[in-house]
């Protein structure tokens, strides 16, 4: 699961090297949402600090 | 800003963010520190801010390609600070050692600052942007150098990934590489 974001970034800059820019974005958009998703699973404890 | 020189600017900071995470494999394979989720997920920021470098570096300079980049340092900011504020409060622990007096999530966060103010920056250049000519369909020695650098290392992040934490999430604190304990029935550490 963890590697999942790398696979589609990955993904994206191969399409962007076969000049396929708005596919290379999808797969973009594609990881940053699951590597937020995979933070909000791992970030879930809360800190106790006062700011 | 010349366009050209915005394809050098471009392929030098992809070149520098691919030597971060260079670095980050040498402390994991040569040091045995392996990394921790929150690091990893800060490897996949590093990698979102450097896409943008390299769809300029293909495709031309573009502010929707800078504009990938400053949304990319901004996630792997806000992930680095939940690290530090993780181990802010003395007496509650760090992950890794030190180098040069800051931990690697705090030099992570000092490197996503600085893409996001040089993204910034870049924007500033009105003349890269209004390239006329079509760019050649052959890259130059350094901006390919650059990309196939940056490439490689996303596939090895892909494979180390994997081999880290198997299919499912990483654990908080990793002893060892899941996907090969799981084939191989032995604990293999580094």
């Amino acid at each position: 699961m963890m590697s999942l974001p790398f696979l589609l970034f990955a993904c994206g800059l191969g399409a962007a090297w076969l000049r396929q820019r708005a596919v290379a974005m999808g797969f973009w958009a594609a990881g940053v949402v699951v590597m937020l998703v995979l933070f909000r699973i791992h970030a879930s404890s809360v800190v106790n600090i006062a700011l | 800003m010349s366009g050209d020189l915005a394809r050098l600017l471009n392929a030098l900071g992809l070149i520098a963010i691919a030597l971060l995470l260079l670095l980050a494999f040498i402390d994991q394979l040569w040091f045995g520190e392996l990394p921790c989720p929150l690091c990893i997920l800060q490897r996949m920021a590093f990698i979102a801010a450097g896409f943008g470098l390299a769809l300029n570096l293909i495709f031309g300079s573009k502010p929707s390609h800078y504009g990938l980049m400053i949304l990319g340092a901004t996630a792997g900011a806000a992930i680095a600070l939940r690290q530090i504020v993780l181990h802010i409060v003395p007496g509650t622990g760090a992950y890794g050692e030190p180098i040069l007096g800051l931990h690697l999530y705090t030099w992570s966060f000092v490197f996503f600052a600085l893409i996001i103010i040089g993204s910034a920056l870049m924007l500033l250049g009105d003349r890269q942007f209004a390239r006329v000519e079509p760019l050649p369909k052959r890259l130059k020695p350094l901006p390919l150098f650059a990309l196939s650098l940056f490439l490689a290392l996303v596939v090895g992040n892909v494979i180390s990934t994997l081999a880290l934490c198997g299919l499912g999430n990483c654990p908080d604190e990793p002893q060892g590489y899941l996907l090969l304990q799981d084939y191989f029935g032995s604990n293999i550490t580094p």
